[in-house]
């Protein structure tokens, strides 16, 4: 037999006294594996910036981490919002064409032209064509400066952008069954066509099942949503089933239930980001909702958004308006009239630059301090659009930086102590190997001068001794660590909620390089630059633990007089 | 086989007057010769059992077992001699609780240069009888039954030497006949030699050879030899 069967023949005899013993191990081990997976999943998953998909995250100025924490990882409430004009900066000529047909101001412009031609072909009249632009016809070097300009091409960032795609926040949906609440994203089509997960990799969105939703669909108009794995695995909702999207914070007390159903038309496949969590619901939809429209302040444009609201409101008692002959194809978007451009606000922009000369994605950097210099507000200063000056600070923030900076200032100090404190629960656990052991010195030593005395040399009997440390050791290691990840899977919710991030059983502390440990200098290089999840170093570790706690109970057995402990 | 040469031992006492109890000018034992040494309570027999068997070094004098000095080795190497030459059988049995009959007696080949089988172990416990409690743990065995197992760890290593310190005291005296037979016959058919310690007058009779060490303590008395063969 080896020392290790003859140790282990030792720890099954003191069967309750080795299992006190691992016991009290294995819970100190628990908690450090717990700590060490939460904190290394969590943190790797916040920190790691191709998983955003983007690098710059536009939003209302007040904080950067609530900004990033609400827009990016979906879990603290949004500060406010900014226009949506400022979408319109960012997006595409063709996107902006296509928008500024649900522009108030442009109607209005539209509007004062043909007024304007009226009034030349009609003299002294003003002509009676839609009684809406009356406001501006006395500013007639308003208008030309209006018909002069070219809103599509200048000012706008868009060189700089690859993809912009606005989100909206402040909604949730709540399920009954297991009372919990998913937050409601509201946002375009493009989050699932132009946003990646990873830019590196250029991995998109999929579908599990169905698809993404449309602007405007036949059947469904503006109400589809489309809905992340978690939420279709915890709350059982399919496609086909419909939501409706409680307005405000379920838990306080003015949140109300918007009576507006939702078409789920797609679930997506999981992606391992916080999107897993949160239904998406078509923005034009959301926009539609009470309580989603920004009031006007421009006079002219108020009382089109007037026509604009009861033409909605005849058209949902079935009224059909015939379409305007004059209007550019090109231009016409389907379905029923769409909440004014001037009347909508976005909560943020995830933004993803595009890469510069060098391939180097250098956006990131640039265009948060251009924007916080209000650059965004100076580009509209000469747009027919005048933002509510309550709303049109806005700022940029690199997420990374952002995620990194409040890991640095917050996270990682909290996780270092507790990391400590877990790491000293396990030296002290570990300590009851050490009473364990000594405390059953007295029955030992007979058995140690009886195997003395079958031929067993004093350095075996200190070998057999070791390996029952670190047999026990070992064993509370292996019990530990399934405790651990179980404490994971059964924490899996909480940490979901305050992170958004899930575990499941097999979820193991990223690797970190062995160059980052203490003591790596000494290390040749090849096995510096070696990558190990921390999880593995408990193996090496609680074996230098065990051999410790180990060695006094060992030497003892060492010592041990053989003619005095054997008897008869 | 066993050959001792002035071995001399005392021990120190508390007020540091050293007391001799052991003075064996000379001592045999021939290979497969089976020997019983008796004498009074605290004459030495132990100590000079733990003397041949290397776990005690003599203050002098000279121990040989198979013609190796045993006494001139470290204490490491008496081990080793101990694990592959010599088997011991103890009055108290000595077996280790937590390991089943089969693993006591696989524990008597752990520790020598023979490489442990377990086909060995259970052949000697089916010798000893008790092929059907292999799996048994000392403290589900009768005393007897335990004592068995004892020897058939002793004898596991094929040792040159068994040393027996009164295997028989803790016994009834159905079991104690068993013992000494099981013992006398093992040795003969291993071919070992045998140096038993025993109170017992009874056991004692039963052996061709018998050595007492007298009642001062310090000297083996004459040697004694009773004629014919094994009983």
């Amino acid at each position: 037999m080896n020392v290790f069967k003859i140790a282990w023949r030792s720890i099954q005899h003191r069967g309750f006294g080795s299992f006190l013993t691992i016991l009290s191990m294995a819970l100190g081990i628990m908690m450090v594996v717990s700590v060490i997976t939460i904190h290394g999943v969590v943190s790797k998953s916040f920190k790691n910036s191709r998983t955003f998909g983007y690098n710059v995250l536009v939003g209302a100025r007040g904080g950067e981490f609530q900004l990033t924490m609400s827009s990016v990882f979906f879990l603290a409430p949004p500060v406010e919002n900014v226009p949506y004009e400022y979408y319109l900066a960012f997006a595409d000529k063709e996107k902006r064409q296509l928008e500024m047909r649900h522009s108030l101001a442009m109607v209005t412009q539209s509007h004062e032209q043909d007024s304007l031609q009226l009034a030349g072909l009609v003299s002294g009249s003003l002509g009676s064509v839609s009684g809406l632009g009356h406001e501006l016809l006395a500013a007639t070097s308003e208008v030309e400066q209006f018909s002069a300009m070219q809103f599509h091409d200048k000012g706008m960032f868009d060189t700089w952008v690859h993809t912009v795609v606005p989100i909206n926040l402040g909604d949730f949906w709540v399920d009954e069954e297991t009372e919990s609440n998913f937050r409601c994203v509201g946002t375009k089509p493009t989050y699932f066509t132009e946003l990646v997960l990873d830019i590196e990799t250029e991995r998109g969105f999929e579908f599990s099942e169905g698809r993404a939703f449309e602007e405007y669909n036949e059947e469904h108009g503006f109400y589809e949503a489309v809905i992340g794995a978690a939420v279709a695995a915890r709350s059982g909702l399919g496609v086909g089933d419909t939501i409706q999207p409680t307005h405000g914070d379920p838990n306080s007390s003015g949140s109300h239930l918007h009576e507006t159903d939702f078409h789920i038309v797609g679930i997506m496949k999981p992606t391992g980001t916080p999107s897993d969590r949160c239904l998406f619901l078509n923005m034009e939809g959301f926009f539609l909702m009470e309580g989603h429209t920004k009031s006007i302040k421009d006079e002219s444009v108020r009382a089109i958004a007037r026509r604009e609201r009861e033409k909605r409101e005849l058209e949902a008692e079935g009224v059909v308006f015939e379409k305007d002959e004059a209007t550019d194809e090109k231009y016409i978007t389907p379905g029923p009239a769409r909440l004014p451009i001037e009347k909508r606000e976005v909560t943020s922009l995830l933004i993803r630059g595009e890469l510069d000369d060098d391939g180097l994605d250098t956006v990131g950097q640039f265009l948060p301090p251009l924007i916080n210099k209000g650059d965004l507000k100076e580009s509209l200063a000469w747009t027919p659009f005048t933002p509510d000056s309550s709303q049109d600070a806005a700022m940029g923030v690199n997420p990374v930086e952002v995620v990194t900076k409040m890991f640095a200032s917050f996270v990682d100090p909290i996780q270092l102590a507790l990391l400590a404190l877990t790491l000293m629960i396990c030296v002290v656990s570990s300590i009851s190997i050490l009473v364990g052991i000594y405390n059953s010195m007295s029955q030992r030593r007979h058995e140690i001068a009886v195997m003395r005395a079958l031929g067993a040399s004093r350095t075996k009997v200190l070998l057999i001794m070791l390996s029952e440390s670190i047999l026990l050791a070992l064993s509370a290691g292996l019990i530990g660590w399934i405790a651990g990840h179980l404490l994971n899977v059964v924490m899996s919710p909480i940490v979901e909620q305050q992170t958004g991030i899930s575990m499941g059983f097999f979820d193991f502390a990223p690797k970190i390089p062995l160059a980052f440990l203490p003591l790596a200098e000494n290390l040749p290089g090849w096995m510096a630059a070696m990558e190990v999840s921390p999880e593995l170093l408990l193996i090496p570790g609680l074996i230098l633990l065990a051999v410790l706690v180990g060695i006094y109970p060992a030497i003892s057995a060492y010592r041990t007089d053989v003619s005095q402990s054997l008897g008869k | 086989m066993l050959k001792l040469e002035n071995i001399k031992k005392s021990f120190t006492q508390p007020d540091g007057q050293e007391v001799p109890i052991l003075d064996v000018p000379s001592f045999e034992i021939e290979a497969g010769e089976q020997v019983v040494l008796i004498g009074p309570s605290g004459c030495g027999k132990t100590t000079l059992l733990h003397i041949i068997s290397g776990i005690t070094k003599p203050d002098s004098g000279k121990v040989f077992i198979d013609g190796t000095e045993l006494t001139r080795y470290s204490e490491s190497t008496r081990d080793r001699i101990r694990a592959d030459k010599i088997g011991y059988v103890f009055q108290t049995f000595n077996l280790l609780n937590g390991f089943s009959a089969l693993e006591n007696v696989l524990l008597g080949i752990s520790f020598g240069a023979k490489r442990s089988t377990p086909a060995r172990a259970k052949d000697l416990l089916q010798k000893v009888g008790l092929g059907h409690r292999l799996g048994n743990k000392p403290h589900q065995m009768s005393v007897g039954e335990k004592q068995r197992v004892a020897v058939a760890r002793a004898v596991a290593n094929r040792p040159a030497l068994l040393l027996a310190d009164e295997p028989t005291a803790n016994i009834d005296p159905q079991n104690q006949q068993q013992v000494v037979q099981l013992i006398k016959d093992t040795c003969r058919e291993e071919k070992i030699a045998m140096l038993m310690v025993t109170h017992s007058m009874e056991v004692a009779d039963q052996f061709d050879r018998v050595v007492r060490l007298d009642e001062l303590n310090r000297v083996v008395a004459d040697l004694r030899a009773t004629a014919g063969g094994d009983k």
